[in-house]
Order: C-alpha cells, then structure tokens, then sequence
C-alpha cells in the first residue's frame, strides 16, 4: 500500500468516525415539532424572548391517537406563542419509563415530561427531580379535573404532577368474530373461559395479552381479586402489608380462577413474548377475539390506519362476574395512571409552567382528547354528540361504575415491589407454578419491598 | 524527531489526553459504582444512606435471581466454546479449501448474520419462533413433526434452550471470521509435508491446523466468555429475561434492577460483581488455554 491511500484510508475514517458521533448527538427519535410558524412575528413587539421548550413523552405516534392530540395541543400552543419552540422527545412505553430514570440520574434539563403515576414517579419525586405543584391554582372552571384524580399524583400531600386520563381496565372485543362462530358474549367468568376454549378450538385466539410486559397480569388478577372478594382495597392492602396474601381465601380463590385461564388457554399462544405492540396487533388484525386493556386505547375506533371492518367492530366489555364472587361488573379497576409533571431542573421554569398550564387547561388537552376519541381525560368533559361508539361505551362503563379501585396494586408498592411481583406472575404464566406458590411469593414481594 | 520523544512535556500533552479519556469514560465510573454499590440509593443525586456490604451480603446469599443470571451466561459461554468454535472451526477449513469465486459467496453469506442490527434479528427470531404464524412450527408441521409444536420462547423449559440457540447463531460469523483469518496465516506447505509424509483429512487437521491456530483459539475462548456474561441486546428485544426468570443474564438483571426497580445502588453492587466476574473468566481462561505459541 502506498502513502496516498493509506491517508486516504485514515482519512475516510475519521470522516466516518465524526459523522457517526455527530449522529450520536443528535438524538434519536427527536422531531422539532415547533416549527415557527408566525411569519414575521418579530415586529409583534410581544414577542418575547426566543425560548425552546423540551417536552419528553411516551406517545411515539404522533399521527393518530393520544400522540396526535398531545402534538394538537403542542401546535396550538406554538400558534399562539410564536417565540416558543418545543422540542418533543418520544418513545414507546417501556424504553421510555427507563430513559426517563436515566435523565432522572443525569438531572437532564427537561421542561415538562410525561410522568406515570405510583411508584414510577414516586421515584422522580424522591430524586427531587419533578417539581411541586400548588393544587388550589387548579381548582375551578379553568381545568375541571375530576374528584379524587389526584391520588397517584400526591405524595407526603404534596401534588408532583396532573394526571391526563382516567385509566380502567376493560376487555375490548371483536363483535365480529363473536357472531361468526356464534359464540355468546361473555358475563361471568366462566363464561368468558368458555368462549376461550370455542375460540381456541375454531383456530382463532381467544385474548390478546402483552405478557412481555408483565404488568397486564397484575390488573387481571386485581380484577379477579375485587371479584371474588367485593373489596377494591384488598390488593392495595396486601401490597401495602395490611392484609397477607396467603392467609385471606379470597385470594386464594383468585389465584386459582387465574390459573384456570392459564390453563384452558384462553390467551394467544405467543403471549408470554408479545409485547404491547404485539399484543395488539393481534386484537386489530381480528386474529383475536379479546383484548384485555386500558381505557386509553379508545382510539382504536377513530384510527384510519387500522381495517375499518376492525373498526366497526371494535366494543367493550366489564370485566366479568365471577360465580359466588361478591363484586360486581360494575366495579371498576380504575385509577389515573399517566400525566405530566414539571422538571426542576428546567431552564426556562416560567416558560414551561406557562405551557403546562396551557396544556392541562380544561379545553386543550381534556377536550382535544376527547372530541379526538383518543381517550377519556381525567377532566370534566361534555359529550359533543361525534363520539363514536367505543366512547359512548367507555364513557357508559365509567359513568356506570359503582366503585373504584383507584390505584393499580402494581403501582402501589415501591418499584421493587413491582418488578419483584412482575417476575412472580411471569413464572406463573409460563413456568407453571401453583396458585399456592403465586401467593407466597407475592406474599415475599410485599413483604421485602 | 529524537528530540520531541526526549521532551518530556511532548511526552506529557502526547499522552495526556488518552489517559484522561480513559480516565474518564473508564476509571471514574467504576470508582462511582463502587461507591453507590455501597449506598441503598434510587439514582445518583437522590439521598441514600451507607449501609455497608448490605448489597453484596444480599446479592450473593439471598439472591437466587442473581446465581441464576450468572449461571445462564457461564452456559451460554460453554454454548460458545463448545458447540459454535468447533463448528466455526469446521467451516472455517471448508470455507478455506473452497478456494475460488465460491470461497468469497459463502464467506459473505455466514457472515450475513454479524452485519444485520440485533434488533433486526431478535425481531426476525421473535416471528419465526412465533407459535402460531412462526416459520419454524410451520416447518415442524409440514414434516409431520407437528407435536414437537411449541411456544418456543413464551414456555420456561425451552425459552433457555432457543434463546442460546439464537445467541450461538448470531455470533457464528464472528468465529468463522477470526478462525478463517487464523488459517490463512498457515502456510500451505505445512500441509504439503504433512501429507507427504502420509497425514490425511482429519488428522492432518487434527495435528497440524488446531496447535497451529492455538493463538486464535485462546483469544477467542476468552472473547467468548466476555461476549456470553455481557449478553444484553437480544435478550432484552425478546424475552427480557422472562418468561420467569428463565432467561436472566447479568446485564439484564443489571439494567432492569437500576432502571425499572429503581435499585440503583443494588444494581452498582451487580456490577462491581461483574466486573470480579468478568476478570475472574478473563483469568480462568488465559490459564486454562495457555500453551506455548507454536513457531512456524
């Protein structure tokens, strides 16, 4: 080899070595989504300042759904305040939870970030990462936030952050595939098993589930719980170490009537490695019958990405009765899951609380949401008579509910309390353990929490 | 030119920002790490309290998550060293006979693997591993073997077996590489008086290929066993460590401890654990495989 190319050769190199750090620092997932948009703006005179705004959220679609109205409120924000630019972060679900703990540790200088309620942000609370907030400014007609939302927001009656949506746990399903194969419409429990094992035998899954994921585990079995015992407080209790796992029969009970719909079958074979994504690809595609699921996926039947015959129908469904069980199906799994917060180590604090006022203020975020069909907010809302039929039964299943959980047990305990009965579930499903040994070892996660 | 390598000062600005680089990206942070391992702490900043060898006591006798982790990465290395170098070696003598337009196909072709992205691959073995559209029960099925059917990666007692399966897979290309490279460096007419003298096919590889390429297969055993305890990517993109733990390897353990138990200085302790481990691997293995470097 000769001295030119070989410079050469180094030369290329440490082109690419640059370019691929250069890459690096831009960030992955990054879109500016605050594009000025006010030609000219400058001669406003109230203009302010330039200022950039950063936003870190879990809403990575930002065409459709939840993603959309949050980029809606975000455009609307932009359009009324030329000088502000917000830079948006997204990632899905589960990467996001730890990158944000990984800005947590690095104190990254975020303005306001979705947060998740309970343990997660419990964690950022303790960190001194988010910052407090004073619940009187948002009492009143500005925000109409529902009674009690705040719950998984307070800590030491201190708020850390609003909550966005009301979460409950329902089973979607595919009318559709019902009626073909004449399978009745599940109302208790083994009913629901029933339909399970006509399903499985016609060759189609009976009921999505993101066993990856883990935590869709946890919900079921605090439903079966609430409906075996009338008690939407009995999980809550055990996890917080008030009432034992092992030694209350209802969760025995329980127990077994989970392991009964492990072992007739009744979610898709693939489970145990189907993330959320997967999962409800599955329920969409009508390769599924059920799905088991939050609230917030209302969207599915305004969203023209998925067929329309999914999307006519796409209804909902109470969680079953269970037989001899002293719940009802109007008892709702419901708590307020996701939210925002403000950061405190935010470089521009008067900024971003001007914008996350903005955004929670009744008739953005709640009312965008809504009209959108992406979700049912956490605020008060009026029916605007363009819900489509999965609202309406949303709203029927939430306005209808007797009783409330409030909390997600899973969210309740700390986050190794979560990941620790997370693994216990996971054993259970895949590795065939006993009802016996599910409670002792959740019993021992609640326990060395 | 002397006179620059006799300035201590050039020495000096030469040398300096290397050692600070590598101070700072390597040495402060497992300073830092020893430091949280001994702290009860959420993440770096939020307050903690000392409490001693409490991580480590907890660690090593109370945590069978742990044991497990480990376990399944000393596997997976044993996987490496001893069902994919054998079979890297195979080929890698095939590949090396082939001579020819048809050496340079195949030679791409097994290394196909090592240049897709692991996030392509765990998704591709995800699907195919799939129960019910999965290519490889479609397979099992269209040769009457349809009761062997399974859910591969989603069931404790096979989840192990298939994810090592993919691991060994995936990392196939690298062995072929490194061994093929190795074999090149072997002049032909070792062989030529070899098989004069009346050595033959296995044998003559026997005898003659495997002390010669030694040195390879040294670094390459120690290479396996660090690849092995630091396997994170795939089995975080598919399994997670799941179903259970039946998956667990340390850098999981390590990941999902720090950030979704918010364990951090649990997790620190983990990872002093192992680097000790990794050493210790390192160590065992120059050991065990030292032999004097043959001379050719």
């Amino acid at each position: 080899m000769n001295k030119k190319s070989t410079r050469n050769i180094l030369l290329i190199t440490a082109l690419a070595a640059v370019s691929v750090l250069s890459a690096c620092g831009g960030g992955n997932d990054k879109n500016n989504a605050g594009t000025n948009t006010g030609g000219g703006n400058t001669s406003g005179g109230n203009a302010g300042k330039e200022v950039t705004l950063r936003l870190f959220s879990n809403l990575p679609d930002r065409k459709s759904g939840q993603g959309l109205a949050e980029q809606m409120v975000i455009d609307n924000y932009v359009k009324e305040n030329p000088n502000v630019k917000i830079d948006i972060e997204t990632l899905a679900e589960e990467p996001f939870k730890n990158k944000l703990k990984a800005y947590m540790a690095s104190n990254e200088a975020l303005d306001v970030t979705m947060v998740h309620g309970g343990a997660e942000l419990n964690t950022l609370v303790q960190a001194g990462y988010v910052k407090e907030l004073d619940p009187k400014e948002y009492e009143g007609d500005k925000y109409k936030f529902l009674p009690g939302v705040y719950k998984s927001f307070t800590f030491n009656d201190k708020l850390y952050g609003l909550p966005r949506n009301s979460d409950y746990e329902v089973i979607y399903y595919n009318k559709k595939l019902f009626d073909d194969n004449g399978i009745k419409i599940p109302t208790t429990y083994a009913e629901l098993l029933e339909a399970g094992k006509q399903f499985r035998a016609k060759g189609i899954e009976p009921m999505s589930m993101n066993g990856k994921d883990l935590w869709s585990f946890a919900a079921f079995f605090q439903d079966l719980v609430e409906r075996v015992s009338g008690d939407q407080n009995l999980m809550l209790d055990a996890v917080a170490k008030k009432k034992s796992f092992t030694s209350d029969e209802n969760f025995t009970k329980a127990a077994e009537l989970l392991a009964q719909a492990r072992d007739t079958k009744l979610f898709q074979e693939s489970f145990m490695t189907a993330d959320y994504g997967a999962s409800q690809n599955l329920f969409t595609q009508g390769r599924a019958a059920m799905w088991y699921m939050g609230s917030w996926e209302a969207g599915m039947a305004t969203n023209d990405k998925l067929p329309e015959d999914f999307r006519n129908n796409v209804n909902v469904l109470r969680f079953p009765v269970v037989e001899g069980g002293k719940g009802k199906d109007t008892d709702l799994l419901a708590w307020n899951g996701g939210g925002y917060s403000l950061v405190s180590s935010s470089k521009h604090p008067e900024e971003a609380k001007k914008f996350f006022d903005y955004m929670m203020s009744a008739d953005q975020w709640a009312k965008i949401v809504w009209d959108t069909g992406a979700a049912v907010p956490a605020q008060k809302y009026e029916l605007s008579g363009k819900e489509s039929e999965l609202q309406k039964q949303l709203t029927d299943v939430l306005t209808g509910a007797t009783s409330t959980a409030g909390a997600i047990a899973l969210d309740s305990g700390t986050p190794k309390f979560k990941d620790d009965a997370q693994n216990v579930f996971g054993k259970f499903f895949a590795g065939g353990s006993t009802p016996e040994q599910l409670l002792a070892e959740l019993q021992k996660a609640a326990e060395t929490q | 030119m002397q006179k620059v390598f006799n300035n201590k000062l050039a020495i000096f600005l030469f040398v300096f920002p290397g050692i600070l680089l590598f101070a700072l990206t390597f040495l402060v942070p497992i300073v830092l790490s020893g430091y949280y391992s001994f702290r009860d702490t959420l993440s770096p900043g939020t307050p903690s309290a000392f409490i001693g060898f409490a991580n480590y006591t907890e660690l090593l006798f109370h945590d069978s998550r742990f044991w497990l982790a480990l376990r399944n990465a000393v596997l997976l290395g044993l996987g490496f060293i001893l069902i994919q170098h054998p079979i890297a070696i195979f080929f890698a003598i095939m590949l090396d006979r082939l001579g020819g337009k048809a050496e340079k196909w195949f030679r791409t072709i097994f290394f196909i693997p090592c240049v897709i992205s692991v996030v392509v691959i765990s998704k591709m073995w995800l699907s195919l591993l799939d129960p019910t559209f999965g290519a490889f029960n479609k397979m099992l099925d269209s040769l009457g073997l349809g009761f062997l059917k399974h859910a591969w990666l989603g069931d404790s007692s096979t989840a192990l077996v298939s994810m090592l399966f993919i691991l060994i897979w995936a990392g196939f290309g690298w062995g072929l590489l490194f061994y093929y490279a190795g074999l090149k460096g072997i002049p032909d007419d070792m062989y030529e008086a070899a098989s004069l003298d009346g050595a033959s096919g296995f044998r003559l590889h026997w005898r003659i290929t495997v002390p010669l390429l030694s040195p390879v297969i040294t670094v390459q055993i120690t290479l396996a066993m660090i690849t092995a305890l630091k396997q994170m990517e795939t089995v975080f993109l598919t399994t997670n460590g799941g179903p259970g733990d039946s998956t667990q390897f340390l850098a999981v353990y390590l990941y999902n401890k720090a950030f979704s138990a918010s364990q951090y200085g649990y997790a620190n302790a983990i990872s002093i654990l192992f680097i000790v481990v990794c050493l210790l691997a390192t160590y065992l293995s120059n050991k065990l495989t030292r032999s004097d470097a043959t001379e050719f």
